[in-house]
């Protein structure tokens, strides 16, 4: 698993997550989300490359839509965090638009 | 919990399931298969694929739900029973062990012969419901549809389930995902609605990612029974907790779960709107009378169980059996935790440990009585005492039924039967007689060996047996019992028997005896067990393997046992192994000849009598009954101590009886076996070695050939007993 941040101005960054948003890496992301510099407000995340995700992941993704003082929009998100989102109805909660591919989430 | 202990309780889960599955199959083989067996066999398949869908044992998952499918038929009679289903059942679950045996040691999962089985198993399943390989992906696409379902009037659908999930916080750091537990129940049904509920979620200072703080509220459209969806959750229940809700349950039943759930209740009562297992007009109308009912009831809170039987809503009975279950369950639960598994090599490291603490003991013990401090003397007595105690505990940890190795006869009777076309039925009895675990291992081999004669030179085809006037159904008995610190275990067969005069015939063909020879019945069945002995006139598959009789013998005579055989011409044979409980420890009994010691088994003593000394005669003369004797002394042509009289032991193997004529008698004592050096293994009448608390070794004496060499008149001097 990677963050990596794609893009940043001192108030607004993307960050790219890539690999698994798992129990094994979820520490670290949010270690990573923590590093963060406090001025920036508005985050992105790029989960385009996100390649497994399980319940805490999800639990990340809902947490991090919590923190104080900062916006975080999830963004692209890959095949299985939208079918993690669908099984779970979560995409309402955490509220980011979601392209749906024609196929659905398969 | 740990996955790697959990991995290997669902290896042992699974082989006792398909035990219990095989067990089912031959029992329905012969008759009629009953409902309760039809719903057990399929529990089992249901078990099974339940949790290697956990471990992600996809490749058991997917043939096992294809077998499912086939038993689900069968116990709803779509498909009826039939002996060709149960041995393409039996087969199935042959290969459910070989892939769960694949899954356990690593390799990579086989799919050759399960496709085949898969083919054959099609045949039993409707067309429509054309099951599995890959239908997972499909099902979780319809769980994604939003699915109409009857939301306005009958919200309670006939398969409507409504379970309510609450993880313990720690599930993830286990290595499990709840949501993989949803996602698997898709395999009970149709997902209906899920919700997720991030109440519990704390504030991003403090929050622990790796804790399970999600709530789940799932919808779930099945007809699997709430066995079964609670199995999905066997390996989490403990420390979570889970609510299943019926279909038809009570609109208070919901109540109920929306006043336990730690959520927000409001928002609880729409979940359970969403997903369709209340109306809107239900909830309402619920929740006012349960309002009006808290203010009658203002102070005392009234137990739901109490309220909703006081309302006719769920009669007594009901509630006592839940109860009752409960209280089942509870116990079976307490069951579980009275036994725990220990490693093989730790208990015989303990085992070992406490032979030498026996000696230690019985050293201290000696000394002290030199010493001849009383005070001293009675406190070693004491030592020694808990010391045997702690020896016999030792003991008994490694005892296990005899029942384990009989488990896997049925099936090889079954198959060694079908395979030569005759009917045979095994009747097992003294399944629980216990023995030393070691011994249960290396017993099993020699035992299916006799079995397999049993069956392939015993038993006669049927045409034979009703021309005999014998019923055509053979059977087979194994029997076990204590005899005298041994166990007898017994094969016999109802089948021809032996003819002694064909194996006379054989043997001088063979060259293992003379023509002429006079050989009792007893001596020429024990032929059968010379080595390269072979009776049988048609070498089928089962024999001619080059494994013989002598083999078997060879085996049972390692764990310091005895075989013997039995026959009647027409009436059949029984074959009995004698083998003591265990190897390690025995409480033995100390003679002395000469200046030497020697040690017999105590079990074998019957009881001892001063022999006035009298002319050398081979025979006693015991309140009537003659016994044969030998003088050790003679034997192993030791001086005798000359005392003026001598002793005689009876002792007692296997039925027959000799006296023993010994020069003092020391008494018991605790005698911990060690092998014999090399060049003693080949002496007959000695077994084995142990070491005094004196430090002195002596010789056990193995009683079964010093009665035989007792019998044996022509032979005094050592070296002349026939060992054969």
């Amino acid at each position: 698993m990677t963050l990596q941040t794609v893009f940043s101005n001192g108030e607004r960054c993307h960050l790219a997550i890539d690999g698994e948003v798992t129990i094994y890496s979820v520490a670290a992301l949010k270690a990573g989300l923590d590093a963060l510099a406090p001025s920036l407000a508005e985050i992105e995340i790029d989960l385009s490359g996100v390649s497994e995700i399980d319940t805490a992941g999800l639990q990340l993704m809902l947490m991090a839509k919590r923190i104080e003082g900062r916006s975080v929009r999830f963004v692209n998100h890959s095949e299985v965090v939208l079918q993690l989102l669908e099984i779970s109805n979560l995409a309402g909660a955490i509220g980011d638009p979601l392209i749906l591919s024609a196929g659905g989430a398969k | 919990m740990n996955l790697d202990d959990a991995f290997g309780t669902f290896i042992d889960e699974a082989g006792e399931l398909l035990a219990q599955m095989e067990e089912l199959l031959l029992a329905a083989e012969d008759g009629d298969v009953g409902e309760d067996a039809q719903q057990a066999l399929f529990r089992c398949a249901h078990t099974i694929k339940g949790s290697a869908g956990l471990f992600g044992l996809d490749e058991v998952v997917r043939f096992t739900h294809t077998v499912e499918g086939v038993l689900d038929r069968l116990r709803n009679g779509e498909v009826l029973f039939s002996s060709d289903l149960a041995a393409l059942l039996l087969e199935c679950k042959d290969h459910i062990a070989a892939l769960i045996a694949t899954a356990r040691d690593g390799e990579a999962e086989r799919t050759g012969k399960g496709e085949a089985l898969q083919q054959r198993l099609q045949t039993y399943l409707a067309p429509s419901s054309v099951p599995v390989a890959g239908d997972e992906p499909e099902r979780l696409e319809r769980v994604s549809e939003p699915k109409p379902i009857g939301r306005a009037g009958g919200a309670f659908g006939p398969e409507h389930w409504h379970i309510s999930l609450r993880f313990s916080p720690d599930l993830l750091k286990h290595g499990m995902d709840p949501m993989s537990f949803v996602r698997y129940l898709a395999h009970y049904g149709e997902i209906v609605h899920v919700a997720t509920l991030p109440d519990a979620l704390p504030g991003w200072a403090d929050y622990d990612s790796e804790v399970c703080h999600l709530g789940f509220e799932v919808d779930l459209k099945s007809v699997a029974t709430k066995e079964e969806i609670e199995s999905v959750f066997d390996f989490v229940r403990d420390d979570a907790q889970i609510r299943i809700l019926p279909p038809h349950s009570k609109v208070e039943e919901f109540l109920a779960l929306i006043a336990a759930l730690p959520e927000d209740k409001a928002r609880l009562g729409e979940i359970l709107v969403a997903g369709g297992s209340l109306t809107e007009r239900e909830l309402a109308s619920a929740l006012a009378v349960r309002h009006r009912e808290g203010e009658q009831t203002a102070s005392v809170q009234r137990p739901l169980g109490e309220i909703l039987v006081d309302a006719s809503l769920v009669p007594q009975a009901l509630v006592n059996a839940a109860l009752e279950k409960q209280k089942r369950s509870e116990e079976k639960h307490a069951l579980e935790a009275r036994s725990i598994k220990i490693p093989a090599d730790r208990l015989d490291h303990l085992i070992n440990l406490v032979g030498e603490m026996v000696i230690a003991g019985a050293s201290s013990q000696l000394l002290a009585q030199r010493a001849g401090d009383p005070e001293l003397i009675e406190s070693a007595g004491n030592l020694l005492r808990r010391v045997e105690d702690i020896r016999d505990t030792a003991l008994r940890l490694r005892m296990v039924p005899i029942g384990e190795v009989f488990s896997r006869f049925p099936r090889i009777v079954r198959d060694v039967a079908r395979d030569l076309g005759k009917e045979i039925e095994l009747r097992i009895s003294g399944a629980d007689a216990e023995l030393d675990k070691s011994m249960v291992e290396r017993i099993g081999d020699p035992l299916m060996h006799m079995v397999r004669n049993a069956i392939d030179h015993g038993i006669e085809q049927p045409q034979v047996r009703t021309a005999r006037g014998k019923p055509a159904l053979g059977t087979v008995n194994l029997n076990a019992y204590h005899e005298s610190g041994s166990i007898v275990i017994e094969v016999v067969d109802d089948g021809g028997g032996l003819d002694s005069e064909r194996i006379f015939a054989k043997a001088v063909e063979r060259g293992l005896v003379s023509p002429g020879q006079n050989l009792t019945q007893q001596e020429i069945f024990s032929l059968v067990f010379a080595p390269g002995f072979s009776t049988a006139d048609q070498v089928t598959n089962l024999s001619g393997r080059g494994v013989g009789m002598d083999v078997v013998k060879r085996n049972i005579e390692a764990l310091r046992g005895s075989v013997e055989l039995d026959s009647e011409p027409g009436r059949g044979t029984k074959m009995r192994i004698c083998l003591p409980l265990t190897l390690a420890i025995i409480d033995g009994f100390e003679v002395q000849i000469g200046h030497a010691h020697f040690i017999l088994p105590l079990d074998a003593v019957v009881e001892c009598i001063d022999l006035p000394l009298v002319a050398s005669g081979g025979f006693l003369n015991l309140r009537g009954e003659v016994l044969p004797v030998i003088r050790l002394a003679e034997l192993f042509e030791i001086p005798s101590l000359q005392t003026g009289h001598e002793s005689v032991i009876v002792v007692r193997f296997g039925g027959r009886k000799a006296g023993i004529v010994i020069d003092c008698l020391l008494g018991e004592c605790q005698t911990v076996i060690k092998p014999l050096g090399q060049l003693f293994e080949r002496i007959p009448v000695i077994s084995g070695s142990t070491i005094l608390g004196s430090g002195e070794v002596a010789l056990i004496l193995d009683v079964l050939q010093l009665i035989e060499a007792a019998a044996n008149r022509e032979s005094k001097a050592v070296g002349v007993i026939p060992t054969a």
